[in-house]
């Protein structure tokens, strides 16, 4: 049979018999169906090309924004948050929004105004301070440990994996860089500690039922709350980026921010039982803030020193802040660290 | 694929100085480099680094001016680096992320939106063998996967010029011959321009056809390969047994020029007559001449040559070549 004869293309090959029981002068074959062999895959290296349009410096922030923030909520594509990490933010976001239960089973019972529940959780100047700025739990547990968890590693991970070469290599300048962190770690703690703020407030509302008159009562109350929080994001974002910048491990701008939360305001308390005198809590960021803070919600300041004093430290430890996260991320080098 | 282009001018830079305090990183540095691969060697501490930095429009220049493609590295470092594809020689991935997940948020940085980052990175990686392991996290990655992984971040955008700062370092055998096969292809298919940096001289050497010789900020060699190796002198290199030492007198004794690495020896040629003289001091040293044939230079003798010569037989840098060893480069 010829090859013409055979539709090779169509599924059909030749087989030749290489025994046979005649004398060996026939060709023997048969047409059988063609089997594909699996030869497995041959690498072959195209270079292809790509003339899709690049986006403007927006797109390019975004990025860097999307990246460390969707990483607390997926990590596939985005900045890995380690489980324990994003379990950790989870609980703090559930206890900051703890009173709202609280407030839902008040309405349910119907208590009123004077009851225990209204006066531990209910809308007044003493929560609204404290929803943000009370010390136990939020700024003993919640908010320090908080900032230090997504704050470590933020700035840290790219000196140690030298991964800011991957930044300034492309048309990201370090002003964006150090924008775009700062706002990923502030967007974070705005999201539970703002976020939960404004929750609180609003659903305080809804469950009690109070109308326009308690809106226009409370409301400065509410913006004075809700300028503490967002100092309280700035100063606490400004703290932690900086000490970020300074390292190359995630663990030790976790525990130094710890260390200076903690640590100044044990040695403010500690001076002020032995001296009587709160003049060395200018050193520690929370109580400055939690001076400024009684003071823009009108409660009696705790503090015998000026609040000026108060004030000028915060703005200090922010100015301070910065400078060295601007400095160190100067310093971040693209062709070798 | 093949593109076959004139060569263009793609970086030029005129009197280009960069000094950090009272240290001269640079000194006025008068370069034009075509499209092509071009190997960038010096010493450490020679200034590559600080070049790059210069053309990549990320640090402020002490004086002098360069474009790159056409832009100014003083004012339009942006532009440049949205054109430049970087390939550090240092870790720049994130032990966290899958090497898709990397390749992606690189195209992303440099402006590219998320879908056609993901279709990119999966085509930049399955270019530079990557195509079965994209899913596995970095930090799983071999040393030759992690340096794939960083050419595929470099290559996400089809960058028109690519700097390789070293690529080679650290691989092995097979993904160094991978790796500058990958160079190559994206030179001679993808018509790119790669500027690759280095101390392996044969790694260039494969890749590149121009080299430019940076030493103490200055260029000192910018030429084709294949005509600087016609600087270096003919030489004949024979492999002998027994009585080494001997040999190499006998050869001195008559005037040829001999360079012996053990039982191996180069040996300049002179005149026509230089073939029969070794044998004769062969036979008179009563040697066994194992092997003989003409010795090509490589790269590393270039280097070795102009490295002596800039050690040794000259004071000064600018006292170092003639216009002919420099390609009329200004040292």
């Amino acid at each position: 049979m010829s090859d013409e004869q055979i539709n090779l293309d169509g599924g059909q090959t030749r087989m030749e018999a290489a025994y046979g029981s005649d004398d060996g002068d026939n060709d023997s074959s048969a047409i059988v169906a063609k089997k594909e062999a699996s030869l497995g895959a041959i690498f072959e290296q195209n270079y292809r090309p790509w003339d899709g349009n690049l986006g403007p410096r927006w797109v390019r922030n975004y990025a860097i924004f999307r990246h460390h923030v969707f990483g607390l909520f997926t990590s596939k594509g985005h900045r890995h948050y380690n489980p324990f990490v994003r379990l950790t933010i989870l609980v703090i976001f559930i206890g900051a929004i703890s009173p709202i239960a609280m407030l839902f089973f008040s309405s349910l019972f119907g208590a009123g105004p004077d009851s225990f529940i209204d006066k531990m959780w209910g809308i007044n100047r003493s929560n609204l301070w404290g929803q943000v700025l009370g010390y136990f739990p939020r700024n003993l547990c919640y908010w320090p440990l908080l900032t230090a968890l997504v704050v470590g590693g933020m700035i840290s991970d790219d000196r140690r994996n030298g991964t800011s070469a991957i930044y300034f290599s492309r048309p990201v300048t370090r002003v964006d860089y150090t924008l775009m962190k700062y706002l990923s770690v502030a967007v974070v703690l705005g999201f539970v500690i703002v976020f939960s703020y404004m929750a609180y407030y609003t659903l305080a509302i809804v469950f009690k039922g109070e109308g326009w008159g308690f809106l226009i009562d409370t409301l400065p109350m509410f913006l004075s709350g809700l300028l503490c929080s967002l100092l309280l994001v700035i100063t606490y974002t400004s703290i932690g980026l900086a000490l970020s910048s300074i390292s190359q491990s995630r663990f030790f701008s976790a525990i130094a921010f710890l260390s200076i939360i903690y640590g100044t305001k044990l040695v403010a308390l500690l001076i002020d039982l032995q001296f009587e005198t709160s003049i060395l809590y200018i050193l520690s960021p929370y109580d400055c803030l939690a001076h400024l803070g009684q003071w823009l919600l009108g409660l009696e300041l705790n503090y015998s020193h000026s609040l000026s004093l108060s004030v000028v430290s915060l703005i200090m430890m922010n100015v301070i802040s910065i400078m060295i996260l601007i400095s160190r991320v100067s310093s971040l080098e693209v062709t070798r660290e | 694929m093949t593109v076959d282009s004139a060569p263009k001018l793609v970086i030029e830079t005129k009197d280009l100085v960069k000094m950090y305090g009272p240290h001269i990183a640079l000194q006025g540095l008068n370069l034009k480099l075509e499209s092509g691969a071009t190997g960038i060697l010096g010493p450490n501490g020679a200034g590559k680094s600080t070049f790059f930095k210069c053309i990549l429009g990320l640090i402020t220049t002490t004086s002098g001016e360069g474009t790159v493609l056409g832009y100014d590295i003083r004012t339009q470092g942006d532009l440049i680096r949205s054109k430049i594809g970087y390939m550090p020689e240092y870790d720049s991935l994130d032990p966290g992320l899958s090497a898709i997940d990397q390749v992606r948020y690189s195209g992303e940085l440099i402006g590219m939106n998320p879908s056609q980052a993901t279709q990119r990175a999966h085509e930049v990686l399955e270019y530079v063998g990557l195509k079965d392991q994209r899913y596995r996290k970095i930090e799983t990655f071999s040393t030759g996967m992690k340096q794939a992984t960083k050419l595929a971040c470099a290559l996400i955008h089809d960058p028109e010029i690519l700097i390789c700062d070293e690529p080679t370092n650290g691989l092995d055998q097979r993904a160094r011959d991978f790796m500058l096969q990958t160079l190559r292809n994206t030179v001679n298919q993808g018509g790119r321009t790669v500027l690759m940096s280095g101390h392996v001289m044969d790694d260039i050497q494969e890749v590149c056809d121009n080299i430019v010789m940076i030493h103490k900020g200055k260029i000192v060699v910018h030429r084709r390969i294949d005509e600087l190796a016609k600087q270096v002198d003919e030489e004949i290199e024979i492999s002998v047994w027994g009585g080494s030492s001997r040999m190499q007198n006998s050869l001195e004794s008559r005037g040829l020029s001999v360079r012996r690495l053990g039982r191996v020896m180069r040996i300049k040629v002179e005149s026509e007559e230089t073939i029969p003289l070794i044998l004769e001091c062969a036979v008179e040293s009563g040697v066994q001449v194992r092997k003989m044939g003409e010795y090509k230079p490589d790269l590393e003798d270039i280097f070795l040559l102009i490295m002596d010569k800039l050690g040794a037989e000259v004071k000064q840098t600018s006292d170092l070549m003639t216009s002919e060893h420099t390609g009329g480069a200004n040292v």
